[in-house]
């Protein structure tokens, strides 16, 4: 029988981190269906564990001049109801899960799960969302793009422990967010993508685009979108083409038992089709 | 409706509706389902299965078992006992003898006091198995992939009919065009809300058994032969049900076969209750179909013969595999008057979880394929599938497949008149046109009430038992089970208003071998057309004799009404005595680069004869209309290396509250004379249409052709990209 | 094991357990409090639904570890209220319950959205109750039950 703790305070929360390497429990929406036994037993985790849930110091958000703070231990119904977040991450974690899901399941757990399906992953790559993650003595800070690094991976260390998201503050002139899940609520994602566009004076001055569920980590390339920066829409009908097959390479699927990779690629790809439609509506 | 419990049925309308009589125990948590009971202390169960698809087992090594554990399995059925259920056939085993035919067969029961050692010991059993080939499909079954599993051609059924005496291969020679499809259908899991369950102990020489069950009777036939005792030694009692949709009806003697071995053993009371995605990866599922049409048209474009071949995936055993397809094929051609019909029907033999009883039963399979038939002819030959069906409505007198005739009155005109105008038909077909992305369109069905033929007279044989107290309440002494449907409460209301006595006065007695009268079983949409007769027609002999503070009793014996013939060896005449009628439409758009689906509205109307409570009937509706949409839109079961696939509630996906908008529901009435009040079925009725309604409105609005279902966004992309 | 203490219903308990066993099992199993249900024991179906901190949860997820200090409320604690008496009366009243399994749960998601919602609209009604699972119902009677509890039920929430 594995342990489990109840820390009372974060920095009680990072020494048992320390000295047993328990996991962190918090809504508990992936590890206690994913390790769940039968009725009446316990789930049968391979590690320690510790249940962080009512720990206030990891709860709240807020915002730092240009970065809006989720503490990790912030629930995904409270981050849809924020005016601080992004809309569009408010749409995002709006359409995950099931009311009661989001009441227990925090944005922290998501990304520790880092399932390529992981709804709101699209979004937070698009804003360029950091995580902070603590030890008892020292902190750090890393782009997400960074910390994922394939399907259930990530460069959490064993004293580690998620203690925020930093999203940098972003305006958009339009934004495309879609979610194809396996029916129209409480569904898991097969594929989602994010867009963010920004136009001045006819150019675009900014371009995200991020799509989930396509490929062991989410699709996003800082190198095709800063091709695309400065283009007018001459420039951009021209290179359409070859940027959507740059795109169309990165996307690959696979099939699963709740969909397949045709469907997969072929969507993904009608919804970046979708987006540059609208990014060339917005510069003419 | 602000009577607390309306008294109005009584002196008025019979549907007239009253407030259910489960509904605040339900509602306020109090009713207790078989995981809620008190038995004391029980032991707890592990059921050990196969894991392997076809094989010869070879070697079953049990741990040692401490005490107080034990493991279970053929060795302990007792002398003179069978290894076999008695469900309709013999052929399911309670234990795996020396060979394995599908994933999931029992082998044996581990029983013991704690959870987690059961589950322990489970882990540390081990199996060896010699593997074989199995056959998974209706293709592979039919070419006997890795040799026979059942017989020399693997059919637990093959049937040959033909409606009308004309030569159908002549016909078909002199025909102008000859329109040719095949149409498929899925797996399907019930997902009835609370998994099965029961428990079992041993008292004063009996074996009772409290489960959550759809028939009583049907448990304890299935399993006195295992142990070799008379039928009085197994009492068999009903547990508050969470659902069932046909999924426990046979299948809960799958479960209490090993159960009462191993109450001979030990003893002591035990429980089995299935963990759900247990249920979903170890219970029977709807056949899966395959169904192939030849259809002869003439010059003026008129349908003047079908040949028709329709195979279902029985799985490993037959259960009632044969039923169901006789009624595939007796429902082949849905509400249709087709001249010069053949049929082929086969029930194939696979290395899959026996496929059994669920909402429908072979009708919406066979409804389903003739849907979408008529509307691929209809097409083809360029007109609206509506327009095209209604031309061959049958009407009273009609022949039907098997060469009876319709006795009751059709009210599909009416019924169509009322579903056009509420839905708006033809001003949206002709705004949306075809392959526009959005689109209406229309199934067409009927479903026979109760048993084939004479199955309640010869086979049934339903008993009813009316005990009037003395302090003037009755009790109803049936078989019949409250599962959902309602039958507690429309039941009682026939008792009650043929009595004039108010609702609150009639008991409805749990039902329990020991105690209830045999009506037979809760299936096959009979429970209110020939049960709630009976209890009608006791009640009124209840009425004559009725003397205040006496106690009475009565019984009453089914007895068929006149002008049904049925020739069951060969399957001519009247399959049903009368038929539920059904219309539903159903409105879609189709996202051009999701390919998702969204409904904008569904109507329907049905004729059940006469509606015995208002909600509860249009509750059936909505209810049955909805899990048939989910089997046309959502619920993609697969078989992966002979497994399920989507083994959880995460990847079997039922429609939630976003994905359907409130189904529109509509009646007719036309009383049916041996029905009480003028009820008819209504139960699966109201299943068998959706699904078609909405593969013909996506079919029209991507303008391809569609064969199967679900109809989800891969198969609506894969067929826009051809 | 450890001693965790809550409140249940309203009265303060304590508790000694495992801090991973789940909730459901606590409730049903060790305090007798049967209305809640197991559908799915993944968090799917909604069968197991109470209040947590007012906010409904799956209980079939919550280890009892993440109760320590919070407001748990199940059905017995609100079904004898004016609040749950209204939800009660107007699910029978309106069909809106068949089998019932999955009804203490659906009572639960209402009574949840109501304290926020006293006059829902047909949407947010579907929306609140997205993640309980019914097979019977089709749903229709539940959204007129709560509709008809919002009527009757004003200056309850």
């Amino acid at each position: 029988m594995v342990k489990s703790f109840i820390p009372k305070t974060l920095t009680e929360a990072a020494a048992i981190r320390k000295e047993t390497g328990a996991v962190p429990i918090a809504g508990g929406t992936d590890l206690m269906v994913r390790y769940r036994n039968i009725a009446g037993t316990l789930p049968t985790f391979p590690w320690p564990v510790m249940y962080i849930s009512n720990l206030e110091e990891l709860k709240g958000i807020s915002k730092e001049h240009d970065i809006v703070v989720i503490k990790a231990g912030t629930e995904l119904s409270v981050v849809c109801e924020s005016a601080l977040v992004h809309p569009v991450l408010r749409d995002a974690v709006r359409q995950m899960a099931a009311p009661a899901l989001r009441n227990l399941g925090t944005l922290a757990g998501n990304i520790c799960n880092a399932s390529p399906a992981g709804d709101a992953n699209c979004v937070l790559y698009a804003l360029g969302a950091e995580i902070e993650l603590a030890t008892e003595k020292s902190m750090r800070r890393m782009l997400l793009s960074d910390f994922i690094t394939g399907p259930g991976k990530t460069e959490l260390r064993a004293d580690e422990l998620m203690t925020a998201i930093r999203i940098p503050v972003h305006k958009e002139t339009v934004s495309f967010y879609k979610k194809v899940g396996t029916r129209k609520a409480n569904a898991l994602s097969k594929l989602s993508c994010a867009g963010l566009l920004s136009v001045e004076n006819g150019t675009i001055s900014d371009m995200r685009l991020a799509v989930g569920a396509v490929a062991p980590v989410v699709v996003r390339s800082a190198e095709l979108e800063k091709s695309i920066q400065g283009m007018n829409i001459d420039k951009f009908s021209e290179n359409e083409e070859s940027l959507f097959q740059a795109y169309s390479d990165l996307i690959v699927p696979i099939d699963d038992q709740r969909s397949t990779a045709e469907y997969r690629k072929t969507v993904a790809c009608g919804l970046i089709k979708e987006f540059f439609r609208l990014i060339k509506e917005e510069l003419s | 409706m602000d009577h607390n419990l309306s008294q109005d049925f009584i002196h008025g309308r019979i549907g007239t509706p009253v407030k259910r009589l489960d509904a605040v125990e339900k509602a306020g948590g109090y009713a207790k389902y078989i995981a809620d009971m008190d038995f004391g202390t029980v032991l707890f169960s592990r059921l050990i299965r196969s894991t392997k698809s076809r094989a010869r087992l070879v070697n079953v090594s049990i741990p040692p078992l401490p005490e107080g554990y034990y493991y279970i399995s053929r060795k302990d059925i007792p002398e003179g006992g069978e290894n076999r259920l008695h469900m309709i056939t013999d052929d399911w085993r309670v234990f795996a003898e020396d060979e394995v035919r599908y994933i999931g067969e029992t082998i044996g029961l581990l029983v013991g006091p704690d959870k987690s050692l059961l589950l322990k010991l489970e882990s540390m059993i081990e199996i060896e198995y010699e593997e074989s080939i199995p056959a998974f499909t209706i293709d592979e079954s039919l070419n006997l992939k890795g040799g026979s599993i059942y017989g020399d051609d693997n059919l637990f059924a093959d049937y040959h009919l033909q409606k009308g005496a004309g030569n159908i291969d002549s016909v078909f020679s002199g025909s102008s065009r000859i329109i040719e499809d095949e149409i498929c259908t899925g797996f399907q899991e019930h997902v009835y809300m609370e998994t099965q369950g029961m428990v079992g102990f041993f008292e004063d020489g009996k074996y009772v058994i409290t489960a959550s069950c759809q028939c009583p009777f049907y448990m304890r036939k299935a399993v006195a032969g295992v142990l070799a005792v008379d039928l009085d030694k197994i009492v068999v009692r009903q547990a508050v049900t969470g659902g069932a949709f046909g999924g426990k009806e046979h299948f809960p003697d799958v479960i209490a076969g090993p159960l009462v071995v191993a109450l001979h053993v030990i003893k002591k009371p035990i429980q089995i209750i299935f963990d759900r995605k247990e249920d979903i990866s170890f219970t029977a599922k709807r056949h899966p179909s395959r169904i192939r049409f030849k259809t002869a048209l003439d010059e003026n474009n008129k349908i003047v013969g079908m040949d028709i071949d329709i195979a279902i995936n029985a799985g490993a055993y037959q259960s009632c595999s044969h039923i169901v397809l006789q009624r595939a094929v007796f429902s082949i051609n849905s509400v249709y008057d087709i001249p010069n019909v053949r049929i082929r029907g086969r029930a194939v033999a696979t290395n899959t979880f026996p496929s059994d009883a669920f909402r429908g039963f072979g009708a919406p399979q066979g409804i389903f394929a003739c849907e979408m038939h008529m509307s691929h002819i209809a097409r083809d030959i360029g007109i609206d599938d509506v327009a095209f069906k209604k031309y061959y409505f049958t009407v009273t007198g009609g022949l039907t497949v098997t060469n009876g005739t319709i006795h009751e009155d059709v009210k599909l005109p009416e019924m169509l008149d009322k579903i056009l105008k509420a839905s708006d038909y033809e001003r949206k077909n002709l705004e949306y046109g075809k392959g526009n992305g959005r689109a209406i369109s229309m199934s067409f069905y009927n479903h026979g009430g109760g048993f084939t033929g004479d199955g309640e007279k010869e086979i049934i044989k339903a008993k009813v038992r009316l005990k009037k107290h003395s302090n003037n309440q009755v009790s109803i002494y049936i078989a019949n089970v409250e599962m959902g449907q309602g039958f507690q409460t429309t039941c009682s209301k026939v008792a009650a208003k043929v009595l004039g006595i108010p609702l609150a006065d009639i008991l409805y007695e749990t039902p329990d071998t020991s105690i209830s009268a045999n009506s037979g079983p809760t299936v096959a949409s009979r429970s209110m057309m020939i049960v709630g007769k009976l209890v009608q027609t006791a009640a009124e002999k209840l009425l004559v004799d009725w003397a205040s503070d006496s106690e009475h009793t009565v019984e009453v014996d089914y007895v068929q009404p006149d002008g049904v013939e049925w020739d069951g060896n060969n399957f001519q005449g009247d399959a049903y005595p009368a038929y539920g009628w059904g219309i539903c439409a159903v409105e879609v758009v189709v996202d051009p680069i999701t390919h998702e689906v969204d409904t904008e509205g569904v109507w329907t109307v049905h004729d059940v004869g006469i509606p015995i409570d208002d909600l509860i009937v249009h509750g059936q509706v909505h209810g049955g209309v909805i899990q048939s949409l989910g089997y046309g839109s959502l619920e993609k079961l697969e078989i992966r290396n002979g497994a399920f696939y989507q083994n959880t509630l995460a990847d079997y996906i039922i429609p939630t509250t976003m994905d359907f908008p409130s189904i529109h529901s509509d009646l007719v009435e036309n009383p049916y004379e041996h029905g009480p009040f003028g009820a008819k079925g209504l139960g699966e009725l109201v299943f068998d249409g959706a699904a078609a309604a909405y593969a013909a409105a996506v079919q029209k609005a991507i303008d391809k052709k569609i064969s199967r279902i679900p109809v989800n966004p891969e198969y609506i992309l894969s067929l826009r990209r051809k | 094991m450890q001693e965790i203490t809550f409140t249940l219903n309203g009265k303060i308990i304590t508790v000694t357990e495992n801090p991973s066993s789940r909730l459901l099992d606590i409730l049903r199993e060790k305090l007798g409090l049967t209305a809640v249900k197991e559908g799915c024991g993944e968090g799917e179906c909604g069968a197991c639904s109470v209040l947590k901190d007012g906010k409904l949860v799956n209980s079939c997820i919550v280890p009892i570890g993440a109760v320590q200090g919070v407001d748990i409320v199940t059905l017995e604690g609100i079904r004898d209220t004016e609040e749950g008496k209204c939800i009660i009366d107007s699910f029978a009243e309106s069909g809106a319950v068949q089998c019932g399994f999955c009804t203490p749960g659906m009572v639960m998601a209402s009574a949840a959205l109501l304290r926020t919602t006293p006059k829902p609209n047909e949407y947010q009604i579907r929306e609140a109750l997205s993640g309980n699972l019914c097979r019977c119902t089709g749903y229709n009677m539940l959204i007129t039950g709560i509709q008809l509890a919002a009527k009757r039920g004003e200056g309850i929430w």
